[in-house]
């Protein structure tokens, strides 16, 4: 008897989570200078918005979103991640956005459960 | 009949066994190193991936995800965060800061159970 498979496969879609993850920078930090009073509700606002869209996707995915925000001012940061996963299913997206004032670093993973 | 649920008992992600593995290997790689822009990509890597190495050893069916940030310290701002939609009985995230003179480090860890 053959085992009858329904739905499409599940996959990471790395243009599709980069959209949702610009939009999302777009929305919380667009127009702004750096701000230190404001930045933690910043970095808040870009994760949360980004997890609910990704989870609004209907996949089934664990997910996990991190937002690094730094001030402009000359200092190096170097990042650096590794994943120990399965490859054929798990993925991962990482946008770069910059203003004058500031740089933005989101990275979502996505692993398959 | 009963249904048989093998049950995920063991489970729980050890938040702490992940802090002292890391910790160690952020000292090992830059314990008494100076901010230096030509080796700091050899040290995020070598930080992810011995963390990562001995997490894997550990032997538990997790998925882990290790980030790793170095910047240099000059009086800039930096802010981080991350939100995380999983399984909260079974998986978990450990957070290590640290730094000396010259710069600062931090490094997530994020382990997902495997479902078997």
């Amino acid at each position: 008897m053959d085992e009858f498979q329904t739905g499409e496969e599940a996959s990471f879609l790395v243009d599709e989570v980069s959209s949702i993850i610009k939009e999302a920078i777009e929305g919380a930090i667009g127009g702004n200078a750096y701000q230190h009073s404001k930045v933690n509700q910043w970095t808040t606002s870009v994760v949360e918005q980004t997890l609910s869209q990704l989870t609004k996707l209907g996949k089934p995915f664990k997910y996990i979103v991190t937002c690094v925000i730094m001030q402009k001012n000359g200092a190096g940061l170097h990042t650096a991640s590794s994943c120990f996963w399965d490859n054929s299913s798990d993925g991962t997206c990482t946008v770069r956005w910059e203003n004058k004032t500031m740089y933005c670093i989101v990275s979502a993973f996505g692993l398959a459960i | 009949m009963e249904e048989f649920h093998p049950h995920n008992d063991e489970m729980i992600f050890n938040a702490d066994e992940a802090h002292n593995i890391v910790k160690e290997c952020i000292e090992s790689v830059l314990g008494k190193a100076d901010y230096n822009q030509n080796k700091v990509n050899q040290w995020t890597a070598a930080i992810v991936e011995q963390s990562l190495t001995h997490l894997v050893k550990l032997g538990k069916t997790y998925k882990y995800i290790v980030t790793c940030a170095v910047m240099q310290r000059s009086g800039a701002g930096l802010h981080t965060a991350s939100s995380c939609f999983w399984d909260t009985t079974t998986d978990g995230t450990c957070t290590v800061r640290w730094e000396n003179r010259t710069m600062n480090c931090i490094v997530n860890v994020f382990a997902v159970a495997i479902l078997l």
